[in-house]
């Protein structure tokens, strides 16, 4: 009889667990990104190996009239790195360093390479990458396609340190891409989202690694400009930056803090360089982070804690290329049916506080699960042609838990289509490597070249060889 | 006879191992890169086994309930020390010392499966034995995933490593 029990609770439990994952975006056959949403069927997943097999793909895929979609370490959430029934070319196993030359402060990598390859590289060289993302998990040829930004403030965008690439075309071609050769490609391809074509390798520029003290100071997002136009932006020696806004009930979007990395010589290299490759800490930030997703009390409890500690850490020592690889393992987070997704926004330094009232105001009246926002500075670059950095920004972060299923959906994306008109009101832009919430007419409002983008792509691919839901959500009628 | 106090630690220990073992497979496999990397590591926690096993041949008969004990207390080690390895190297190390706790544990636990049971009456008890073990190692691979999806891998590890701990003392208990 006891048995029987144990053997039937057993039972229980394993009909219990299929049911709940019994969804499409649990289903191993299917692909899908980060997001989990829209998983689909695709014709199958191509490890990047050689430069020739890439080129034989192609010529497969224009044989069998395929579409080829690029995938690095599918971190995007908008389904830029899958189409239905195409082929997806995982380049994360297409990641050799091709050249590096300390002198000229250059490095040539193959696109599946990562951030933390290059760092692993040029660490002891007392070199570091210009500008990235705060992660040091994601691919270059994925970071330069969504052309990303990070925590310095001094190498303006990502695509400022890209020197050149090469990137095999629908046509079969290989070109090499830079400023002067190929100009016309350079701009596109930056921000392109894998439409173009698989970029091959790409030579970046690398800058000094240092040593930095950290200052941490705390403020309200009303007077959040102010600070960074006087303390931060005013003072040379200040390279890198990143602010929190609080997502607690208790004072939600009103207090911040910040972080400064501030350059100091004082402190030897050699002596604290190791680079660091254990997160610490993850068990209790992952818990922290799971009440700051389910209870209001938890979120309160998260900040405050989250504030504590970063206040403690006042004074740290700490260089450029460990900055650059930042913690992520604590947000994990497999629950089925629900998922924690990135919105950005960016708005022009003036506008910061009004927007963020704006902002405040909409979320109070909205059911979004608002997890975290944190707060990095982008300067104007507008030569990417899907250009977000319109102006200089602040770029607004937002992590949101939302529920997966189709209703949900809906309901998530009138509420950040309000969000977005809010933005834009202030003169604001968002991210692309997110989920298409946003409307077609808010797309074409904030990224006035759109056309030009399409045109192009239609140009250099006319066959729509290179395709993924990106270009299918935003591309729209003429 | 009485084999309660086996099929308890022997339940804890597949609790223990059927918690890790799938997805520490994974873990290996990550690591390793490749799969011949991998097969190398599992190759080498089964001729650790194999060679193991001769030497304590001779000594089994006597040293039975101990060796149970040290396999015990060797998997919590192993367990304690998977969090903190970063190294290829040392996964085969400690690959070897998994080998030997694994033959530690097969070999004793058929030993004193044996000896605590008459012949021609073995089958119930060994029924027993299978079906307690069995259960625990089906509950363990669910409560593996939902510890790694809601914690971490090394909350997994330290959670076996404690398992392993309370079965080497229930098994020191049964000692004596």
């Amino acid at each position: 009889m006891k048995k029987a029990l144990v053997l039937l609770l057993l039972l229980s439990l394993c009909v219990y667990q299929f049911i709940r994952y019994d969804t499409n975006e649990q289903n191993p056959y299917l692909i899908t990104d980060y997001s989990r949403l829209h998983p689909v069927k695709v014709e199958r997943v191509v490890k990047g190996k050689e430069e020739e097999q890439l080129v034989e793909l192609l010529k497969e895929a224009e044989s069998k009239n395929l579409s080829i979609s690029i995938a690095g370490q599918r971190h995007s959430q908008g389904g830029h790195t899958y189409y239905k029934d195409g082929i997806v070319v995982d380049m994360t196993s297409y990641n050799q360093i091709l050249s590096f030359d300390p002198e000229a402060k250059l490095i040539q990598i193959q696109a599946g390479g990562t951030w933390e390859d290059i760092q692993n590289r040029i660490n002891p060289y007392g070199l570091a990458v210009k500008t990235m993302q705060s992660q040091n998990i994601f691919t270059v040829g994925g970071s330069i396609s969504i052309n990303a930004h990070g925590r310095d403030i001094r190498h303006g965008s990502m695509i400022q340190s890209v020197e050149s690439f090469r990137i095999l075309m629908a046509d079969g071609q290989i070109k090499q891409v830079s400023r002067t050769e190929n100009a016309d490609l350079f701009p596109l391809v930056l921000g392109g989202y894998g439409l173009f074509g698989i970029i091959l390798d790409v030579t970046l520029s690398l800058t000094e690694d240092q040593v930095y003290r950290t200052q941490i100071d705390e403020m309200t997002a009303e007077n959040y400009s102010s600070y960074f136009l006087n303390n931060v932006k005013s003072n040379p020696d200040v390279h890198m930056h990143i602010a929190r806004i609080s997502v607690a009930p208790e004072n939600f979007l009103i207090d911040m803090y910040a972080i400064n990395y501030q350059n100091d010589p004082s402190f030897s290299l050699e002596q604290h360089n190791k680079l660091r490759t254990r997160e610490s800490g993850v068990l209790s930030s992952k818990l922290l982070f799971h009440m700051n997703r389910a209870y209001g009390w938890g979120k309160n409890l998260f900040w405050s804690l989250q504030s504590t500690h970063f206040s403690k850490q006042n004074d740290t020592i700490i260089t450029r290329n460990n900055v650059m690889r930042s913690e992520s393992q604590f947000m994990d987070y497999r629950q089925a049916g629900r998922n924690d997704l990135l919105q950005e926004y960016f708005v022009p330094i003036q506008e910061f506080a009004p927007f963020i009232q704006s902002f405040r105001k909409v979320l109070l009246e909205e059911e979004l699960n608002l997890l975290n926002i944190s707060v990095r500075y982008v300067n104007e670059d507008q030569e990417a042609v899907l250009s977000y950095a319109q102006d200089e920004m602040f770029a607004l972060v937002c992590l949101f838990n939302v529920s997966l299923s189709s209703e949900d959906q809906i309901a998530t994306q009138r509420s950040i289509q309000r969000v977005l008109d809010e933005v834009i009101k202030h003169k604001g832009t968002y991210y692309l490597p997110y989920v298409a919430y946003p409307s077609l007419e808010q797309f074409r409002t904030v990224y006035p070249r759109h056309q030009e983008f399409f045109k192009k792509k239609d140009e250099y691919d006319p066959q729509h060889r290179f395709m993924n839901y990106f270009y299918e959500q935003y591309k729209g009628e003429e | 006879m009485n084999l309660k106090w086996l099929v308890r630690s022997q339940s804890m220990v597949t609790l223990a191992g059927g918690m890790i073992y799938p997805y520490y497979l994974l873990f290996l496999k990550n690591l390793g890169n490749s799969y011949s990397a991998y097969g190398l590591a599992f190759a080498i926690f089964i001729i650790s086994s194999a060679a193991f096993s001769q030497w304590l041949a001779p000594r089994l008969d006597r040293l039975g309930i101990q060796i149970m004990l040290i396999s015990s207390l060797g998997m919590m080690a192993s367990m304690l020390a998977f969090p903190w390895i970063s190294s290829y190297m040392w996964v085969l190390l400690i690959q070897i010392v998994m080998g030997s706790c694994n033959a530690m544990q097969r070999m004793s636990e058929r030993l004193l499966l044996a000896d605590h049971t008459e012949q021609g009456i073995r089958g119930p008890a060994i029924g027993n034995y299978h079906f307690w073990t069995s259960v625990a190692a089906g509950f363990a691979v669910l409560l593996g995933g939902y510890l790694i999806d809601w914690l971490t891998i090394n909350v997994l590890f330290y959670t076996s490593a404690l398992l392993y701990g309370v079965s080497a003392v229930v098994i020191w208990r049964a000692r004596k």
